[in-house]
């Protein structure tokens, strides 16, 4: 009788983050996810360039939501940074999941456009668990797991001499 | 022979889904508008562009890996995987 002691749930087609299924399956995943904000961001690059007036008129018509006046505060008077930096920052979220690198740092940002989305999105016609949440709830599990660690540049940044030294920076690693 | 068709399966499913969403997905980008899957259309409703990459063959190729995905689950059903890559140890009874 074998026993995994460090998972007692372990068994063959169980959660094991050294065994091949789940390493394969969360890098498929990151890079999946990768691709989708890539592709949101990389398209409007290309039509409005760094000026994307769509995202602070979203904003100012999240009134009356959870977020509270905040998001309206946002498109009011952040307008400047948020036209260039909802292309840009999809763009570089997408391509630092699909590279696995900064995976915790670029997942956190994408929480928060998916935080914006599923809240502003806000017409729930397809319940309260929608695709909106799915996707906010992917890019938490990119997190937890530390996803870019397996077949990802967190694996390879990870051991440089300059991180081991800052343990800290594994927390926006992996 | 057990780790080759764990690698296989796992190369040809990831192979096929990654073709089909981001390999395909480069090439439509490239191509120009429309950017995605879904065809332009003008005010009126016509279509005024359509993808270069038929989405039935990006679709397609995303369940094949998934199918690929499910033959693997189905033959480790039948031959179960050993404990050679799993951290295991040997627990006596007291």
């Amino acid at each position: 009788m074998s026993y995994q002691a460090t998972n007692p749930l372990a068994d063959e087609f169980e959660l094991e983050l050294d065994g091949p299924l789940t390493a394969y399956w969360l890098a498929l995943l990151r890079v999946v996810t990768g691709w989708w904000f890539f592709h949101a961001g990389v398209t409007k690059l290309i039509e409005d360039g760094l000026a994307f007036g769509y995202g602070p008129a979203y904003l100012q018509q999240m009134t009356g939501t959870a977020l509270g006046p905040i998001p309206v505060w946002m498109g009011n008077n952040l307008a400047f940074l948020i036209k260039p930096g909802v292309p840009l920052f999809e763009t570089l979220i997408g391509l630092a999941l699909i590279a696995g690198a900064l995976t915790r740092l670029a997942a956190l940002g994408g929480v928060v456009f998916m935080t914006l989305f599923w809240v502003g999105n806000a017409g729930f016609g397809h319940g309260l668990v929608n695709s909106d949440l799915m996707g906010l709830l992917l890019f938490g599990t990119m997190i937890v797991f530390g996803a870019g660690r397996y077949y990802g540049l967190d694996a390879v940044l990870e051991k440089l001499e300059f991180v081991k030294q800052r343990p800290k920076l594994r927390y926006i690693l992996g | 022979m057990t780790d080759i068709i764990d690698k296989a399966a796992m190369a040809l499913s990831g192979g096929l889904m990654l073709l089909g969403i981001v390999g395909l997905g480069v090439v439509e980008i490239l191509a120009g508008a429309p950017y995605g899957a879904a065809p332009v259309t003008n005010d009126a409703g016509e279509i005024v562009a359509t993808p270069m990459v038929d989405p039935v063959l990006r679709t397609g190729l995303v369940l094949a890996g998934l199918a690929v995905l499910g033959l693997y689950a189905a033959y480790r059903m039948m031959a179960p995987a050993e404990d050679r890559d799993i951290d295991r140890r040997e627990m006596t009874a007291d």
